[in-house]
């Protein structure tokens, strides 16, 4: 029976709902339950958050050191598998310098982890060359709103949700992708606040709103600017917000002078009627509030998306106050954290940033070793630069690039190419197949520390049963590998040491401790002298950046079009059964049970055309790829659409998907490329991408 | 039947524990509810307040292995647990166990657990946030056939205690307890009247069943409904009448030979999987015809006719959970407005 009840937070998804562990006496993860008074989710949780203990318990889990000789792995001792990293480490830094080595953290893991993967990479491995998986979700954001904000996070809380009289959710799934927060949202429109939903897909939100926007892939910035036009020209904006607290109005108005609704039309597909309707409402809504997913950022225009979407409530004055905002959504349990703890190569905890002469004394001085000068490297440029041989070791931990990176193909031999690769985990992933070393990961239920959810709110996560096996957290992990290596700099004797070294060096975390986290339900940062309670609203008096700026942005075609050869589009989604990768959630056998491994939506139309049946086997084929899965009718994809969840590493959408870059971000363009699909016999099972590699 | 007064109801619970392994609701620094094991030393004050997980995870396990076969011969994995006793349990979840009693009246894994446990039912005087048992025949005064003892409490802490059964009291066998009038009798019919009186207005729920049951919801109502349902399973977890399982295999290699292990586990028939065929044929693919079963289950007369009451006891539980906001209160509602 349940002994005991610990509260901590859900390792899934960016909403960061309260989940209580339910141990038994043995000290065994028996099952969950929502914790009934948590501020955001009140007591519910989504199917993810309810199958956790399937993830913890896994059979799967490893739980030794791994070291692979040719094709299969053998188990280790923790001290031989440090020694041997620490030793090929040195060596590849004596020979080719630190910029041939790096770390690529996780977004899953807590922000003590974080820190410490940077301050490795910074202060032991003397490189900038640490990255994570923001990149391929929120990199934009984080990159749009510095430039138009001055701060790259959710301006306001999951709790103005239901102060607000108007939601505009601009390429966002968050029934399906943040579940708790979706819920918020049918409940206001339930309660009669106004829902606006711009997706080319009819996702759930927008069944159930008249208000549907169902625009082309790609074609977010044309829709925005008709948008502003109209707004603009009916003089619907909120003149004194614009004058007092932004600039370059000016420009933006003669910018956007001719972007009607008419001329837009067959650009995004929405007609003009539709367009003028949605300026009408956002504007004259009292309190409006913008949430935005991957539909914005993953585009090779996503940092543009991100500033139009910017321009849009600036003009409107939809900011610094409740129940408005320009919120994204942020995608796993700790990407803020992972952001906020500056396991970016461009910037230091806090977003400080590392190209600025102070900020190298500061940390340099914190640390008591002086940090390199030179930049560093994105995660897709850690593997571009091993394909030519430039970057030589990695360490990773909590990510599966080669799953949920853009053009698998690319990333394996990449990460084959490396002359050593260690990757920490929880279970065998494709990635660690790959590695030299395998290190077992403690869970999220094994160890003490913080997440920052999409709101900015830091919650304590509490240890409730012992790391399985071996496994170790990866703050510790890395402590013990910067010894190996002679360095004393990681020296800490708990997790909330980490916390506090962190919060004196990261000045919007300046005034939280663990205490004060655990007796204030979390607290959302900026938390420091002047605002001790922490912060629920952003921009409130002023922008970081003093004025917000207006920039004027152009519509940006999406970077591959159909053709003769490939005539569909494919889209990426999520499904709400599955988290990243499927690593955690595919060990439910309930969530494991709903879908094949692998699906590709498809219209039906569509689908008739090709002669293909529903749950069919089809081929899926783009100028990079080829796999194979099974064809869900869909009438919530338009025709000339199709789309599949990136969660299955039998069908993965990854060895379809384009590598053309946002400019500003090098964020991957995932949500659109072109592809061609066709039936396969109707007895044929579809062979996962294993079988068809080794079929080669 | 036995009545009793109770000057000190921690002399009941001292002496229980002497015999049986002793679980009782309690209330954490969150204001979380909660079953803990009380221990002679551990041993707090009891509170008429609901769990947020029902009792039903200590007969039916929410995973649990049904059998282990080692490659030559198969291992008996029936659950031999220690005599307990659940201590001040609610109307509302002992209605829940008597109706899952009927439900698993063969099953030997749930059996071995309901026999050893006793249980000490908890009168209700004050109506909870979401609960409506008096509409649903579950409550607040707990059914004399769902408890082997019932607790009432009285005014200056002191208890009216009822013995229902032989396992009742055998249980107080050896405590020294004052019987006492039946008039305490009518004082407790009154009290729970009372209490009765206060709950609010169920007419949406009464409303809504006559219509459940005359066919006046629409399938295109439902189809509207289920876009709401995430499949998140809340509603079936915390439910304490819902019952549905699936089973899987579970083999491991790792050693010289093969073990296999047949284990079961929750499920919940608002998973698409739940009713699929492995030809892909599923009689309730769509969502709507889910959500509509599972409050026919609930609500439905047919389900009535066998089980003698409703599938729903009232807690109000699925309320709360629902990240799409269709609880039992929402969906009866808008049954009554729109179906």
């Amino acid at each position: 029976m349940c002994a005991d009840l610990v509260k901590t937070i859900c390792p899934f998804c960016g909403v960061g709902c309260g989940i209580c562990l339910k141990v038994d006496e043995q000290g065994q993860l028996l099952s969950v339950e929502p914790q009934q008074n948590h501020p955001i989710s009140q007591g519910k949780l989504c199917d993810k958050g309810w199958s956790t203990a399937y993830a913890i318990n896994s059979d799967q889990r490893l739980t030794q050191p791994l070291k692979r000789i040719n094709k299969s792995f053998y188990p280790i001792s923790w001290q031989e598998a440090l020694t041997t990293i620490a030793d090929e480490l040195t060596a590849i830094i004596d020979e080719s310098g630190s910029q041939a080595v790096g770390v690529i953290s996780s977004a899953r893991a807590s922000n003590e982890d974080n820190y410490a993967a940077q301050k490795f990479a910074r202060a032991v491995l003397k490189t900038n060359n640490i990255d994570h998986c923001a990149r391929i979700c929120h990199s934009p954001t984080v990159a749009g709103l510095k430039q138009s904000l001055g701060s790259g996070a959710m301006t306001n809380s999951a709790k103005d949700i239901l102060e607000t009289d108007l939601m505009l959710v601009f390429g966002a799934d968050p029934t399906e992708n943040h579940s708790i927060l979706g819920g918020h949202i049918m409940q206001a429109h339930a309660q009669g606040t106004e829902l606006i939903v711009v997706d080319p897909r009819v996702t759930r939100l927008a069944k159930l709103t008249p208000m549907h926007l169902q625009l082309k892939l790609g074609s977010n910035i044309a829709l925005i600017n008709a948008l502003l036009h109209v707004i603009i020209k009916e003089q619907w904006f909120d003149q004194r917000f614009v004058e007092s607290r932004t600039q370059g109005f000016e420009q933006l108005a003669k910018h956007v002078k001719d972007i009607t609704p008419e001329s837009v039309e067959s650009t995004t597909g929405v007609s003009a009627e539709l367009i003028r309707t949605t300026a009408r409402a956002y504007s004259h809504a009292k309190r409006a509030m913008i949430f935005y997913g991957m539909g914005i950022t993953q585009y090779v225009s996503g940092t543009n998306n991100v500033i139009s979407l910017a321009n849009l409530a600036l003009t409107c004055g939809h900011i610094g106050k409740a129940g408005t905002g320009v919120n994204p959504l942020r995608g796993q349990n700790n990407v803020q954290g992972a952001c906020d703890m500056g396991c970016l190569p461009n910037v230091y905890p806090g977003y400080q940033a590392v190209a600025e002469l102070e900020n190298q004394e500061k940390f340099s001085k914190a640390w008591g070793t002086k940090v390199t000068q030179q930049a560093g490297l994105t995660s897709l440029g850690m593997t571009k630069a091993a394909q030519s041989g430039d970057f030589r070791a990695l360490l990773l931990f909590g990510e599966d690039p080669v799953v949920t990176d853009p053009d698998q193909n690319h990333v394996q031999s990449s990460l084959k190419n490396l002359d050593l690769f260690v990757v920490a985990e929880l279970t065998m992933t494709e990635t660690a197949k790959l590695a030299d070393i395998i290190l077992p990961a403690a869970s999220f239920a094994e160890k003490d520390g913080t997440f920052t959810n999409c709101e900015r709110r830091v919650q304590k996560v509490n240890q409730a049963i012992a790391p399985l096996g071996e496994a170790k957290g990866d703050w510790q992990w890395l402590q013990a590998l910067a010894k190996e290596m002679g360095s004393k700099l990681l020296n800490w004797q708990s997790s909330e040491d980490v916390f506090n070294e962190m919060a004196a060096l990261t000045p919007p975390y300046q005034a939280m401790t663990y205490q004060k986290i655990t007796d204030n339900s979390g607290l959302q940062w900026p938390c420091t002298n002047e605002t001790p309670n922490g912060t629920t609203i952003l921009h409130q008096q002023s922008f970081p950046i003093g004025r917000a700026r207006f920039i004027c942005v152009n519509q940006v075609d999406i970077d591959e079009s159909t053709d003769d050869n490939y005539p569909l589009l494919l889209t990426t989604n999520r499904l709400h059964f599955h988290y990243g990768c499927g690593s955690m959630t595919r060990n439910s056998p309930l969530l494991e049970r709903e879908t094949p491994p692998g699906v590709l939506f498809i219209n039906p139309i569509d689908a008739k055309a090709l002669n293909i049946n529903h749950q069919a086997p089809v081929s899926i084929k783009s100028r990079r790829g080829y796999v194979e899965t099974r064809a869900m009718f869909s009438d919530d994809v338009p025709v000339g659409l199709v789309s599949m969840p990136y969660h299955f590493k039998e069908a993965p959408s990854n060895q379809l998907t384009n590598t053309a870059q946002d400019p500003v971000t090098k964020m991957p363009e995932l949500k659109a490329c072109a592809v061609v699909v066709a039936a396969l016999a109707k007895d044929q099972v579809p062979k996962t991408i294993q079988q068809l590699q080794e079929g080669k | 039947m036995e009545i009793y007064h109770l000057d000190d109801l921690s002399l009941l619970q001292q002496h229980l524990l002497a015999q049986y392994q002793l679980y009782q609701v309690v209330k954490n620094d969150d204001k979380q509810c909660s079953w803990q094991q009380q221990t002679k030393e551990r041993n707090e004050p009891l509170i008429a307040e609901l769990p947020q997980s029902s009792a039903k995870d200590f007969f039916f396990a929410e995973h649990e292995n049904l059998l282990i076969f080692n490659g030559e011969y198969f291992q008996e994995t029936l659950p031999t647990p220690a005599p307990f006793v659940l201590f001040g349990i609610l109307s509302c979840d002992l209605t829940a166990i008597s109706y899952q009693d009927q439900f698993f009246k063969d099953d030997p894994y749930y059996q071995a657990r309901r026999q050893q446990c006793l249980l000490v039912g908890l009168d209700c005087i004050k109506p909870c946030q979401q609960g409506f048992c008096p509409t649903v025949d579950a409550g607040p005064g707990v059914r004399e056939h769902t408890a082997d003892i019932i607790l009432h409490p009285l005014e200056n802490h002191q208890w009216l205690l009822i013995s229902t059964n032989d396992k009742g009291t055998e249980a107080i066998k050896g405590l020294s307890l004052k019987t006492c009038h039946w008039h305490f009798l009518t004082q407790r019919d009154l009290t729970l009247h009372q209490c009765e009186q206060e709950f609010t207005d169920d007419s949406d729920i009464t409303q809504a069943i006559d219509k459940l049951n005359n066919g006046e919801v629409s399938d295109s109502f439902w189809q509207q409904l289920a876009v709401q349902c995430l499949g998140c399973s809340g509603c079936t977890t915390l439910c304490p009448t819902c019952s549905c399982y699936g089973t899987r295999s579970i083999t491991d290699e790792s050693e010289d030979k093969k073990v296999i292990t047949q284990q079961r586990f929750w499920d919940s028939c608002l998973y698409e999987g739940f009713q699929r065929e492995a030809s892909f044929h599923n009689p309730s693919a769509e969502a709507g015809k889910r959500v509509q079963r599972f409050w026919q289950h609930k609500f439905g007369n047919e389900f009535f006719a066998e089980f003698n009451r409703h599938g729903c006891v009232g807690c109000g539980r699925c309320e709360q959970t629902c990240p799409g906001v269709i609880g039992v209160h929402s969906v009866m509602k808008r049954i009554n407005n729109n179906a």
